[in-house]
């Protein structure tokens, strides 16, 4: 059902990919965890490495966790659902991961 | 020569509402009320509707000029008595900032509203109804100013709620909420605001609220509280009359009015998550919980009592509301959780509740406390003991609709968060419940503007890409949030009360405003 | 949602305050199977049927007149629909 309105409904989106040039929004859910209240949101780069990932946006955050450990703690990872193995060089966008995806992770 | 016979109520509302009204001669009445017909809404006979107050102009401002006395009354008494110190602690003002931040701006938002309606509604009962509304909410938003005002001179945070209301992200719940109404027709205002919110939810709002400021020993927002409310019961029954109207007017109305009862609820529920922890975390008294309140005031008032009446129109209870009967054993521990880690970025401070208080939400929710909150709790704690304090290292993903961040858990599982998604036109978008997808899916061109505090932050919108740089936009001062413990509120209020000796001179402001 | 066998209470809730006092009484007097409960700055008053303010029972107690507009000071909320209110009276009640 269309919005009823007294002329022309249409606007664009507030949050549209092009609105952050070459990045986009990326979430990211450590299932399991109720330490964290909710999944994140970040900007990041398309081609951002899986490593620049893990080092600059999952660890800091993880790291509020004082269970956690970026050494030991090990997990299984989905992007959209989908079960990932990301390999260290590889680009966030190579992983499947587009504007507003849904990286989740749940501890081995 | 005999007094002239007075008037009975009936007829000076009549004289009031029929014979001050004209039929238009020069103009046709869809030129006249140009709003009241692209809803879908059809009315038949505008006379049908009738105020039960039968208020009129004179009655009117006699009482609403009587309950303004009360008031200044007490504020006055306040001032002159160091009312301030009388309060059970001075972070049970968390519950007032966030109340003038987000409740406050709303006033003022229906008054404009409702001053629109008392011009663009055909009949002339609804037109004067909507006009003494639009009166007493600009009312309340000058009595709430002016009341908390008192505060502001010697506590942090009451500074710049106007400014932050259109800014800090926890705002942007109650702001979203509004303007999706007042940026809807006549009619869906009148069952989102009119019936959902002031019919149907408000008593949740504000009924703990004047509880809750009555046991903090908070005299005059309690009396502001209670001065509003007195207008709460008019304005509850224009969104009842509202509601009976249009499902009176024909029959093509009910589909209309329950789906808009749908989406109202659950966006007034949604909205409601900040009352819940309010109730449960943010007194230092408490009243009653959250869980409480709920089952009193909205299990068994409205669908108890209310919905069985409207089933004679054929209107069911709201989509959803199962969801929120569930959500009850949880909801006010999941929202206090999440402002624990982000009071960071906010105008109120919050802390890991004491011994005391833990005690009594495990007796309050003893199927869920203990369980599942009171680990995370000790957890903070242990934090705290090793001399950190734990807030959360980024920004959250928010619902595209209610704007909370998705803290909201998956109905039947509270170990899991809820996550829903759909696509629009190619791009994806993320809701915190089936509710809020639901309301998405119905009008997706509506939401896809939404301005999301996060993402807003991340276009470069927001002061600037640091934490420091959103703060100041925010307008945040030192005090204003974070942690309770060692703020300088807690360690002013403990040095008036050493020194509280009947000559001692009065403390000195410390807000810097 | 079920439909609960037990009956639809309506109610109102008056602020607490000395004036308020014959308003309660009044309301108490005139509604035999009214429950009161007294809770923190209120006192809310509710019924398995109807609830109604009789001018005159209240202007017995306060000893002055008071016209039923008055009510308008001492209700905080309630509950259930104002089928009517006029001169003499106040009734509260679901309509279905
Ligand atoms: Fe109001
Ligand atoms: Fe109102
Ligand atoms: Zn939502």
């Amino acid at each position: 059902m269309a919005v009823r309105s007294i002329g022309e409904y249409k606007f664009p989106s507030r949050s549209r990919q092009e609105l952050y040039g070459d990045d986009q929004l990326v979430h990211l859910w450590w299932k399991g965890n109720l330490w964290f209240c909710a999944a994140a949101c970040f900007r990041a780069p398309k081609a951002m490495s899986w490593n620049d990932f893990v080092a600059g946006m999952v660890n800091p955050l993880f790291s509020c966790d004082p269970d956690f450990d970026a050494a030991t703690t090990t997990f299984t990872w989905t992007v959209d659902d989908k079960p990932v193995s990301p390999a260290g060089d590889e680009s966030l966008e190579a992983l499947g991961v587009g504007h507003k995806s849904l990286i989740t992770c749940v501890a081995a | 020569m005999a007094a002239p016979r007075k008037l009975s109520m009936k007829q000076r509302y009549a004289a009031l509402t029929r014979d001050l009204d004209w039929d238009l001669s020069y103009v046709d009445e869809d030129t006249a009320y140009p709003y009241t017909s692209f809803e879908g809404i059809k009315i038949h006979d505008w006379s049908k509707w009738e105020d039960p107050f039968r208020l009129t102009i004179d009655a009117y401002m006699k009482y609403q000029a009587e309950k303004d006395k009360r008031l200044y009354a007490v504020l006055d008494s306040f001032a002159q008595g160091q009312g301030h110190l009388q309060l059970t602690d001075p972070s049970y003002l968390n519950a007032m900032k966030l109340f003038l931040q987000g409740v406050t701006p709303l006033e003022y938002q229906a008054h404009r509203n409702f001053a629109y309606l008392a011009r663009f509604l055909n009949g002339p009962g609804p037109r004067f109804a909507a006009l003494c509304q639009s009166q007493d909410e600009l009312r309340h938003a000058q009595t709430e100013i002016h009341t908390l005002s008192n505060y502001n001179k010697y506590y942090q945070g009451f500074h710049s709620w106007n400014h932050q209301h259109d800014r800090v992200w926890y705002l942007s719940v109650p702001k979203s909420y509004f303007d999706d109404a007042v940026t809807a027709g006549p009619f869906e205002f009148l069952i989102a605001i009119g019936f959902s919110f002031e019919y149907l939810l408000t008593n949740l709002l504000f009924v703990p609220f004047m509880s809750g400021a009555s046991f903090n020993g908070d005299l005059p927002t309690m009396t502001f509280g209670f001065s509003a409310q007195s207008d709460e019961s008019r304005h509850m029954t224009l969104g009842l009359e509202a509601i009976k109207f249009m499902l009176e007017q024909d029959p093509d109305n009910v589909p209309i009015v329950q789906a808009w009862i749908d989406k109202w609820f659950w966006r007034g529920y949604r909205l409601l998550a900040l009352v819940s922890q309010m109730l449960d975390y943010m007194l230092p008294r408490k009243v009653m919980s959250w869980k409480e309140a709920f089952e009193l005031y909205f299990e068994e008032q409205m669908l108890g009592g209310l919905f069985p009446d409207l089933a004679y129109y054929g209107i069911t209870p709201p989509r959803h509301v199962e969801h929120a009967i569930a959500e009850k054993e949880v909801l006010s521990h999941q929202v206090y959780w999440t402002l624990y880690q982000f009071s960071f970025a906010a105008g109120f401070t919050t802390t890991v509740p004491s011994e005391d208080a833990q005690k009594w939400l495990a007796e309050q929710y003893p199927q869920t406390f203990e369980k599942l909150y009171k680990p995370l709790w000790d957890k903070a704690s242990a934090v705290v003991d090793n001399g950190g304090r734990y807030f959360y290292q980024g920004l959250p993903q928010l619902c595209q609709v209610c704007q909370v961040p998705m803290l909201f858990t998956e109905p039947g599982d509270p170990t899991t968060i809820c996550q829903r998604h759909t696509e629009f036109e190619g791009e994806r978008y993320d809701f915190c419940s089936d509710g809020c997808q639901w309301i998405f899916e119905r009008e997706p061109e509506k939401y896809v503007q939404a301005w999301l505090p996060v993402h807003q932050i991340y276009q470069g919108n927001c002061g600037g890409p640091t934490v420091p740089d959103v703060l100041a936009w925010y307008k945040l001062q030192p005090g204003d949030n974070g942690e309770i413990a060692g703020n300088v509120e807690q360690t002013a209020w403990e040095a008036w009360h050493a020194t509280s000796s009947a000559e001692e001179q009065a403390p000195a402001p410390v807000a810097g405003n | 949602m079920t439909q609960s066998t037990r009956a639809r209470q309506v109610g109102v809730d008056i602020q607490e305050t000395e004036e308020n006092r014959a308003v309660v009484e009044a309301i108490e007097a005139d509604n035999a199977d009214c429950a009161v409960r007294h809770m923190p700055g209120l006192v809310r008053i509710t019924s398995p049927t109807r609830i109604v303010v009789n001018r005159e029972s209240v202007e017995q107690r306060l000893g002055r007149e008071w016209e039923t507009h008055e009510f308008q000071l001492a209700i905080v909320s309630y509950f259930g629909h104002i089928a009517e209110w006029d001169d003499d009276q106040i009734l509260i009640q679901w309509d279905h």
